[in-house]
């Protein structure tokens, strides 16, 4: 069975889904909020996504890919948000490794080499 | 047959009877360790866009205790010791806190696991740091286990057993050490070394020290610090290489505040009484002024007694680089060059260098950029300073009093000295008369500084200022007409 891929918006839904796989690798991608034009209010999330989406066919059987949408611009600058305080994360976008260290920070996810070491080695 | 030859490039043309000069090597600079100095010399290289491969390979303890890129002191060494010398620290202020007018009814227990996890945590995301930052710099790393199998090239074996070979214009051998073990029965089977320690998935519960290094120190200061039940066995003095002045002092505030010591007695075997994570341990011990045997019961056996370089399985005989038989150690000159003009070597395994992260550091950014970049400027080991993390923390730079007295003469050195009581351990009361400074000045230099020891709360942020000061050659006369800080324990 190859990789799956979720799409969720806000804490409480990634928090849910993560969860439901527990036991199986899981990779997360967390962008700004899109608008009706699919456009996200975040440029460096904008130029990320498309680098992944690119490396996903790397990706380990059985792993799921969660997409996650954290919010609006706002909500993101706020500091006590629950992204920032209980996932740690400290900007957009961010792709990591659920439940390790291993993570890759807003010009880190433009390049393919990056991206790719983080979904296939250990 | 062709496969056969490509991966014996140096055989074949041995046979034929050239001598083995390939046109171009895989790469200019291969690093065999990714530690503090081998990430360093390679991350520099980079910079001058040579091509360059790391080789990262931990052989897992006894124990199976492994660990990621970044060497000893990201993994094993200075970083999680310093992660639990502050836990251990930070015991001691929660009971200071009381005194000050915290108010807390529990008492207060500490949870190994908690602080385990965290550390380790921390560790990983260093390792992953390491990481991005070769690829992002295009350094290859490679986990695999090298040895050298030719004047140029390299035999890398990852945990899988599979072997590929790479050629290489010039080599740094930064492989650093491991533990030593007694050689005593049971040693390897049930004792643990600082290389477990950090990681150890269950609280160690009453541990017996064996060793006197500051490794042994340290661990034990924390390990009691934490609240377990910590015993220390000496073969015979405390910190050999450190002024023993501030060694004994060390030592006699470790055991008024709860460590045992047991001096002058070395382990001659280890049993199992009870498995279990931890067990029960029987050590059984020997005097080295007599025939005394004694025996006790602990649930862990920390060896600390020394660390021995990993130079032993790497191929150095194969390509003629010397090694000091009986310690491991390589002699290099003062560029880090082997005898091998072309294999150069950096950090913990030099012979005659201080064990140090930094200097292993500093050791191969200037090697590649004498290599690399046209400079010149050679490693400076004088005047290095350091700091022991023992539960009363102790810094230096420069001599110790036994080693200035022997290199200029007691009639030449002067000594001035101090106690001081740290503002902050007034109101709760805590010692008054154990922290200690005291410097070295060698009085035909116009009484310039040449050494300098304190010991009392961050030992290390007080020192490095002082090392500086060294540096620009500092005398006992600027020393006194620099004013302090107060209040402050570095004003003294």
């Amino acid at each position: 069975m190859g990789w799956e891929e979720m799409q969720v918006r806000g804490y409480p839904e990634f928090v849910r889904t993560a969860q439901s796989y527990h036991g199986r690798p899981i990779f997360a991608l967390f962008c700004g909020d899109k608008d009706a034009e699919g456009r996200s209010w975040c440029p460096d999330c904008v130029t990320a996504e498309p680098v992944v989406r690119k490396e996903l066919h790397n990706l380990p059987d059985e792993s799921v890919f969660i997409y996650c949408l954290v919010g609006d611009r706002a909500y993101w600058k706020d500091p006590n948000n629950e992204f920032r305080k209980n996932l740690k994360l400290t900007g957009v976008p961010t792709l990591l490794k659920y439940g390790t260290p291993q993570k890759l920070v807003e010009e880190e996810c433009f390049k393919a080499e990056l991206v790719r070491m983080l979904f296939t080695e250990d | 047959q062709a496969h056969k030859e490509e991966d014996n490039p140096q055989k074949t043309m041995e046979v034929n009877g050239l001598t083995p000069v390939p046109d171009s090597y895989d790469y200019d600079l291969i690093v065999i360790g990714g530690g503090s100095g081998g990430l360093a010399a390679a991350k520099e290289a980079a910079k001058y866009e040579k091509k360059v491969m790391v080789l990262d390979f931990v052989t897992p303890t006894p124990q199976g205790s492994s660990w990621g890129l970044g060497g000893t002191c990201v993994n094993v060494g200075c970083i999680p010791k310093k992660l639990m010398h502050q836990a251990a620290l930070l015991g001691q202020a929660l009971q200071d806190s009381r005194k000050f007018g915290w108010q807390f009814t529990e008492e207060v227990k500490h949870n190994w696991m908690t602080m385990t996890e965290s550390v380790q945590n921390y560790i990983g995301s260093l390792n992953w740091g390491y990481r991005v930052t070769l690829r992002d710099t295009k350094v290859t790393y490679e986990n695999a286990y090298g040895e050298f199998v030719g004047p140029h090239t390299i035999k890398a074996t990852n945990k899988k057993g599979i072997e590929k070979l790479y050629t290489a214009e010039r080599f740094i051998i930064a492989t650093g050490e491991r533990p030593r073990y007694l050689g005593i029965p049971g040693d390897r089977e049930y004792c643990i070394s600082s290389d477990d320690l950090f990681s150890l998935p269950y609280c160690p519960g009453k541990t017996l020290v064996v060793g006197a290094s500051y490794v042994a120190l340290e661990c034990a200061g924390f390990l009691a610090g934490l609240g377990l039940d910590v015993t220390v066995m000496v073969r015979s003095i405390l910190l050999r290489g450190f002024d023993q002045d501030m060694a004994n002092k060390i030592g006699e505030y470790m055991k008024e505040h709860g460590v045992n010591f047991i001096r002058e007695f070395v382990p001659i075997k280890v049993e199992q009484v009870e498995e279990g994570t931890p067990g029960i341990l029987k050590v059984t011990a020997k005097s080295t002024t007599g025939d005394q045997i004694i025996e006790g019961e602990y649930n862990t056996v920390l060896l600390a007694i020394g660390r021995d370089p990993c130079t032993r399985k790497i191929g150095l005989d194969k390509v003629g680089v010397t090694i000091n038989e009986k310690t491991g150690k390589i002699p290099v000159n003062d560029e880090e060059q082997t005898n091998v003009p072309h294999i150069y070597a950096i950090g913990d395994i030099l012979q005659g260098k201080l064990e140090l992260t930094p200097v292993a550091i500093q050791a191969g950014k200037l090697l590649v950029r004498r290599l690399y970049a046209g400079a010149t400027t050679k490693c400076d080991y004088v005047n290095v300073p350091t700091t022991v993390f023992t539960p009363l923390e102790y810094g230096a730079c420069g001599y110790s009093e036994e080693t200035a007295v022997e290199k200029f003469g007691e009639e030449n050195i002067e000594v001035y000295h101090s106690h001081f009581w740290p503002l902050e351990w007034t109101v709760p009361s805590r010692d008054n008369n154990k922290c200690y400074a005291k410097i070295i000045c060698n009085i035909q230099d116009n009484e310039r500084v040449i050494g300098f020891h304190v010991l009392g709360p961050n030992a290390g942020e007080v020192t490095q200022g002082f090392a500086a000061a060294i540096k620009c050659g500092l005398t006992k006369e600027q020393l006194d007409s620099t004013i302090g800080i107060h209040p402050v324990c570095a004003e003294v």
